[in-house]
């Protein structure tokens, strides 16, 4: 059963992928601690790059892969020091790391969320090893009425994580299903909202869209927060390096509920890293914050959400590497990247390309022991990273985003929809929007309504096959849970409370 | 302010420049280029590339060719590129296939039709297949058909292109040579191949209208049975056992061409200079070699012979899109 | 009614609905498989979107800080540097373009001359090594030099 594990080491072993590992967990904690270069545009930048070197599949996803972990470790650099998060997964790193680096505690706090990320990628990554290939066994029976269900859970659970502003996140969700509308039509070939333009003919590509949403997007906020006097705080020292085992094994409960946590939110499609450290931070802070101190600077604060963070991406691998379908914002720039390679992810993925099922799940315990390496020792280096002045950081930006998208469709129609969605995301951020639903939108949105016109295309228009056989069944009412437990949850536990009392 | 001397200053300059510069000649570089009219990794980067690496190897060429992407609309964009902005340049391939005539055939090209451009030649095909599960009841493309015939509504067809797309076509063709209207075929539309091997393996649907090439893993494996092969003939190495439709008393062919064309105003002489290039490539035997790694069939039809060919199959398209009330 | 930020966001979301659905309404299928078809999906998301927006127009959140003049001019300035970018990146090929945005952006995030004129040519030749040599990247050449490789 685990044929694929052992091939895979084999794999990820060799002298090249090793070398790519740890040049994508490099790269990946750089990207990951520039504020605004989180993992997507980090993947999204190096994608077609991997692909020109010729690099073959496998080695281009442990590339890649390393990246989109290296980020997630380096995302808390920021956060830390500066409070200012280096990716969405690291927002709730800023509530009590950023405390502990005012206290003077920047070096063990640096060390400490290192432990735990590696803590929440190690357990994680036994997950994936022991659940994929079995979730590969079972994603066959996954037709298009199965992922129809599969994509209405989805966007549930995506609605449970709204976060204080639900009609924002909604209208994001809306926003971005409607962006993956434009295009030939999948099912008829009619065009919808192509104007005319050969260039929209294939939908508005992905590489445009993300480098447009985040990186132009970025750009011109940097250049608000540069104007901005307050924001501008100086760093503070990273004082004592190391983090002492005595802090460690305080948070240890804190770490493994967290990872297990975010392994789960991971492997759930549609939520990701930034969700796994918001709801394992909240859960923490319910079950042991005893005396307060949560947001002053807590260790715990600080473990959970690393924790957490780390976790989610690799089980986000899970729904990618099983089903073909992104478990978050970066895989599914991941999924793209093995779409270059006409590899279809799925659920035959395991038994016909095992060299790169295996080497990704191989090369991520690698990358990850990397990771761990690189970052307690190194901390103080990767620190200085955030000293890079701005008028450096966004020219490169500008000529990563430029050079990326032109490779990609010599042609400038692409650069100017990039441009134009810059602006819309920098607007949508001004007004409060979180991209992240806008994103998962044109992502999933496709998805849902192609197997829904699949689905009803097999069965010639009877309803009926949405809901037939047991999974899409279990998925439904995994859904129908998903958006009634917010309003169940506090009157059972309240009712809870009030018996104990 | 400082910024403002910046923001007055530089784009003015920048602006200057560029009107004094967009004045002057264009230079014709001597390095070829072969434009994929879609995103890297897929069949036309493949025929780029076989033409890129095949004139190398043999020293048809001196400096590499290079390779460039311009995705959409399955060649769409590249086709109003070359007919709009490189209409001459002597040193400019494009990739083509059957897709593209297919899409000129529904006028999908905007408002260029086949004859404008000049259609260089193909060094390549691929065939259509009727595939079905290994334990599926049907045995050989008659009994299929028959059941086809008798119960339309109760076989699915699946194929990774949308209502019009080639895929969609052969799917078409089939029913058609069963005496059944196209529009009263079950047919779901994935994306690409593999989702559809995918749901024919998971039996979503049930008969699968794919291509020879994207088969060859799971024919080894014996997962699933090919009905017939589109082709002319019958074909050699590991689909020698595969009957085609004819042979099962069926008119259905769908050979996939890989070829090229050129800029509607580019010279005679260095139009004639690239098909002798391609007729020479194409009797190499490093070139075979190149070919059959890609999952390619031989194919060998160029200048005006596939000029023609070209132009046929659309006429034949555009009547066919007709018929079954795709286009008016 | 007040002018919050919400509100005039709300009711361009409902004029960006009511086209959307628009078009959707006058598209042409020949014909189709399911019953669903190409409409549905455009619709019933041109209809959410004006219900939601719709809550944002009746109750708007907070406004949130906006930039002043100065900055908007700046910001307006980085875009336009962008889209000349842009504009004459094929044109002028990789090389000239990628030098002047470089150094124009630096003054615009408030590097000093000798600077901005450092970080333009050192990182307009680094990149470009970096692409073209190190990653096979083909760079526009601009129509104007004569081929130089």
């Amino acid at each position: 059963m685990f044929d694929f594990l052992i091939q895979g080491f084999g794999v990820a072993l060799s002298p090249l992928n090793l070398g790519l590992a740890f040049l994508g967990a490099l790269l990946g904690t750089l990207f990951g601690a520039l504020p605004g270069i989180g993992p997507i545009n980090g993947i999204a930048i190096l994608m077609p790059l991997a692909y020109t070197l010729g690099l073959p599949a496998e080695s281009a996803l442990i590339l890649l892969a390393g990246v989109y972990t290296g980020a997630e470790y380096g995302g808390r650099m920021s956060s830390i020091l500066l409070n200012v998060p280096g990716d969405a997964g690291a927002v709730m790193t800023t509530l009590d790391g950023h405390p502990l680096a005012k206290k003077g505690l920047a070096g063990p706090a640096l060390g400490l969320s290192a432990v735990s990320s590696f803590v929440g990628a190690t357990i994680a990554i036994l997950g994936l090893t022991l659940f994929a290939p079995l979730l590969a066994e079972v994603a066959v029976m996954f037709g298009p009425a199965e992922f129809f269900a599969l994509m209405v859970f989805a966007f549930a659970s995506m609605s449970v994580m709204m976060g204080k502003d639900p009609i924002k996140t909604a209208i994001g969700a809306v926003l971005g299903v409607m962006v993956a509308m434009v295009g030939v039509d999948s099912g008829t070939g009619v065009l919808r909202y192509t104007f005319g333009m050969a260039e929209l003919y294939d939908g508005i590509d992905f590489v445009v869209m993300i480098i447009g949403l985040f990186a132009i997007s970025e750009i011109l906020l940097m250049l608000e927060h540069a104007n901005r006097s307050d924001a501008d705080e100086g760093m503070p020292p990273l004082g004592r390096v190391m983090v002492s085992v005595k802090e460690l094994l305080f948070c240890k409960w804190a770490m493994l509920r967290s990872a297990l946590i975010g392994f789960i939110v991971g492997v759930l499609p549609g939520t990701g890293a930034s969700v796994a450290g918001a709801v394992a931070y909240t859960t923490e802070k319910r079950l042991s914050d005893k005396g307060n101190t949560f947001g002053t600077g807590d260790m715990r604060g600080l473990a959970a959400p690393e924790a957490a963070n780390n976790a989610a991406a690799a089980g986000s691998f899970v729904p990618m590497l099983t089903l073909g379908i992104p478990g978050s914002g970066t895989t599914a720039v991941l999924l793209g990247a093995l779409m270059l390679y006409n590899i279809t992810p799925g659920p035959m993925m395991f038994t016909e390309r095992p060299e790169v099922a295996g080497g990704l799940i191989a090369s991520l315990y690698i990358g990850n022991i990397v990771l761990l390496a690189l970052n307690l020792p190194l901390a103080g280096v990767f620190a200085r990273v955030l000293t890079i002045p701005r008028w450096v950081l966004v020219p490169g930006i500008a000529i990563l985003a430029f050079v990326g998208v032109y490779q990609l469709h010599s042609d400038l129609t692409a650069i100017y929809l990039m441009l134009i969605i810059g602006i819309v995301g920098y607007l949508l951020r001004k007004l409060g929007f979180s991209l992240a639903p806008v994103i998962l939108g044109y992502v999933l949105g496709g998805l849902m309504e192609d197997n829904l016109r699949r689905a009803l295309s097999i069965s010639g228009g009877d309803l009926g096959i949405l809901w037939q056989s047991g999974i899409s069944l279990g998925l439904w009412i995994a859904a129908a849970l998903l958006l009634t437990l917010p309003w169940l949850l506090p009157k059972l536990l309240s009712g809870k409370a009030t018996d104990k009392a | 302010m400082k910024f403002n001397k910046a923001l007055c200053y530089w784009p003015a300059l920048l602006a200057l420049g560029g009107t004094l510069l967009a004045g002057t000649a264009q230079a014709q570089s001597g390095a070829t280029e072969c434009i994929a009219p879609a995103k890297p990794g897929g069949g036309y980067d493949l025929t780029c590339r076989l033409a890129a690496n095949g004139l190398q190897e043999t020293d048809l060429i001196d400096k590499p060719m290079m390779v460039s992407y311009m995705p959409g609309g399955i060649g769409a964009v590249a086709y109003n590129h070359v007919n709009g902005v490189r209409k001459d340049d002597p040193n400019l391939i494009v990739a083509a296939s059957t897709g593209a005539a297919v899409n000129l055939a529904l006028g999908k090209f905007g408002q260029y039709d086949a004859d404008e451009v000049r259609w260089l030649g193909a060094l390549g095909a691929d065939y259509g297949a009727i595939v079905v599960k290994a334990d599926a009841p049907w045995q050989n493309l008659e009994e299929l058909m028959t059941d086809l015939q008798t119960d339309p509504g109760e076989i699915v067809f699946g194929a990774g292109g949308t209502v019009g797309s080639q895929d969609w076509m052969k799917a078409a063709l089939t029913a058609k040579a069963a005496d059944i209207s196209p529009r009263d075929l079950r047919y779901v539309a994935f994306e690409g191949g593999g989702e559809s091997l995918a749901a024919l393996l998971g039996n979503h649907i049930q008969v699968f209208t794919g291509d020879l090439s994207e088969l060859s893993s799971q024919l080894e494996s014996g997962k699933v049975r090919v009905l017939a092969a589109l082709s002319e003939e019958r074909l050699e190495g590991p689909y020698a056992d595969i009957p085609t439709a004819a042979e099962q008393g069926y008119d259905v062919q769908w050979p996939i061409w890989r070829g090229y064309y050129m800029g509607p105003e580019v010279s005679d002489e260095a139009y004639q200079a690239w098909v002798d290039k391609l007729k020479t490539l194409s009797e190499k035997e490093k070139f075979a070699e190149l070919r059959e790694a890609r999952g390619l069939f031989p194919m060998a039809r160029f200048g005006d012979d596939f000029d023609g060919y070209v132009k046929d199959q659309v006429a034949q398209f555009k009547q066919l899109a007709e018929e079954v009330g795709l286009t008016q | 009614m007040k002018l919050a930020a919400d509100r005039v966001l709300g009711i361009v979301l409902i004029g960006l609905a009511a086209f959307a659905a628009i078009f959707a309404l006058k598209l042409q299928i020949p014909f189709s498989y399911e019953p669903v078809g190409p409409k549905a999906f455009p619709l019933g998301l041109a209809i959410l979107l004006a219900a939601l927006s719709l809550v944002l127009v009746l109750r708007p959140g907070p406004s949130g800080s906006w930039p002043n003049k100065t900055l908007s001019l700046k910001l307006l300035a980085v875009l336009v540097v962008l889209l000349i970018y842009a504009l004459l990146f094929t044109r002028l090929g990789f090389l000239i373009t990628t030098c002047f945005t470089v150094l124009a952006l630096a003054r615009l995030f408030d590097a000093p001359w000798l600077k901005a004129l450092l970080a333009a040519v050192l990182m307009t030749a680094g990149s470009y090594l970096l692409f073209t040599q190190g990653l096979d990247i083909v760079l526009p050449w601009g129509y104007w030099m004569p081929e130089l490789g």
